[in-house]
């Protein structure tokens, strides 16, 4: 549910895997054909001395590099750190006369803490449900809440979403309004440690 | 107010693996790398001791690395090749999760497929009347496996299970939809 740009992540793994490919298949087929390696280790050598000269007279080209190196490290902890983000503690935000049927004279903040007892408390009622977890999200402009509930073994998923949803409506009519909620059924170690219903 | 644009692009990110690990992982590594160059590039720029490798040191290993025995290169190349390949593969696979969405309503549902193994199995072990630990469920993209361990001496009517799973899968509104197999192992318990 988080912002991750998935299409970002894939296109970088590509890229990467081009370059690698393209590199060891470069290699390869270059050692293969005996033509092109004398060919190209003969160039090879000849520009040993060159090169090495450039990198004593010219020192610049070091700092360049040095230079690139940190722009470099710089975008890719940008691209490290701008994942999973898109966490929301803000459930709802009504603000003053925004709209005419809306009261006037002050804004409401409703946190998804509340949100999180209220249906906490609600949907751990049924015996089939473990645990819950309620987080808030930003998706599409939207804040959106992701319940998670950790079913018990053996739950029907399809009751415990029922159950759920039934849960949700209360929620709904307190509030007064509906914002967009998911509800993912998990089973996880909370699953297995808590052992089954044994009463049916 | 419930979007289902919304929903259905959360059922999907939802259902499958962002490859945030794997992208991770490639950056960092890089990271460490270009550290590692700019490091060396800034010592050898100010004529101090290189860390690991000079700068000169490194070009000309690289450039008379092409005059290296030929099957040596082939080798490493290849296996360079294959580390790329499996890169673009992973890059280009779907890559589920092991989850499905159910139908979008008033809220959208993603149920782990574990979850429906534990029902199925539970459902398998009521119909069959077997200790729940004789069932085994494995659940793939589009196919359900229930194995049942018969307990010696009883004889066990497969087909009340198949009935019951099926039924019990009839109730699921689950993309992609399952078909269940049950099969009854060769293998008994003493009961």
């Amino acid at each position: 549910m988080n912002s991750t740009n998935r299409f970002l992540n894939r296109l970088f793994v590509f890229v990467a895997g081009l370059v690698v490919l393209a590199a060891g298949a470069a290699v390869s087929v270059g050692a293969l054909l005996p033509d092109a390696q004398s060919t190209i280790s003969d160039g090879a050598e000849s520009a040993v001395g060159p090169a090495t000269d450039a990198l004593d007279a010219q020192p610049w080209i070091l700092w360049v590099a040095a230079v690139a190196a940190v722009l470099l490290i710089v975008s890719l902890l940008w691209f490290v750190f701008r994942q999973g983000r898109g966490h929301t503690g803000t459930l709802l935000r009504i603000d003053e006369a925004s709209s005419r049927k809306a009261p006037s004279g002050g804004g409401v903040t409703l946190d998804v803490k509340v949100a999180a007892q209220v249906l906490e408390e609600a949907i751990t009622r049924n015996p089939d449900v473990v645990s819950v977890d309620v987080a808030g999200f930003r998706v599409k402009n939207e804040n959106t809440l992701r319940l998670t509930a950790h079913a018990r073994r053996g739950a029907s998923p399809v009751e415990l979403r029922r159950s759920i949803d039934a849960a949700v409506a209360e929620w709904d009519a307190v509030l007064g309004t509906s914002t967009p909620i998911v509800i993912q059924i998990v089973s996880g170690l909370r699953t297995k440690f808590a052992g089954t219903n044994r009463v049916a | 107010m419930s979007n289902p644009a919304l929903y259905r692009r959360v059922v999907r990110r939802e259902t499958h693996s962002p490859r945030s690990g794997l992208a991770i992982t490639i950056a960092i590594v890089l990271v460490v790398v270009l550290a590692w160059l700019g490091t060396e590039s800034v010592l050898a720029a100010i004529g101090q001791p290189a860390l690991l490798v000079a700068p000169q040191d490194a070009v000309t290993a690289v450039l008379s690395a092409a005059a290296a025995p030929a099957p040596l290169l082939v080798a490493l190349g290849a296996v360079v090749a294959v580390v790329g390949l499996v890169l673009i593969v992973m890059s280009l696979a779907p890559a589920r999760r092991g989850r499905r969405g159910a139908t979008i309503d008033r809220t959208a549902a993603i149920v782990d497929d574990r979850v429906i193994a534990q029902s199925l199995a539970n459902t398998a072990s009521y119909a069959g009347d077997v200790d729940p630990s004789q069932v085994t469920v494995s659940v793939g993209a589009r196919r359900a496996r229930v194995e049942i361990t018969r307990t010696s001496g009883r004889t066990l009517n497969t087909r009340e299970i198949q009935e019951a799973v099926d039924a019990e899968l009839a109730t699921y509104d689950y993309r992609p939809a399952l078909r269940a197999t049950v099969r009854l192992s060769e293998k008994g318990t003493v009961g």
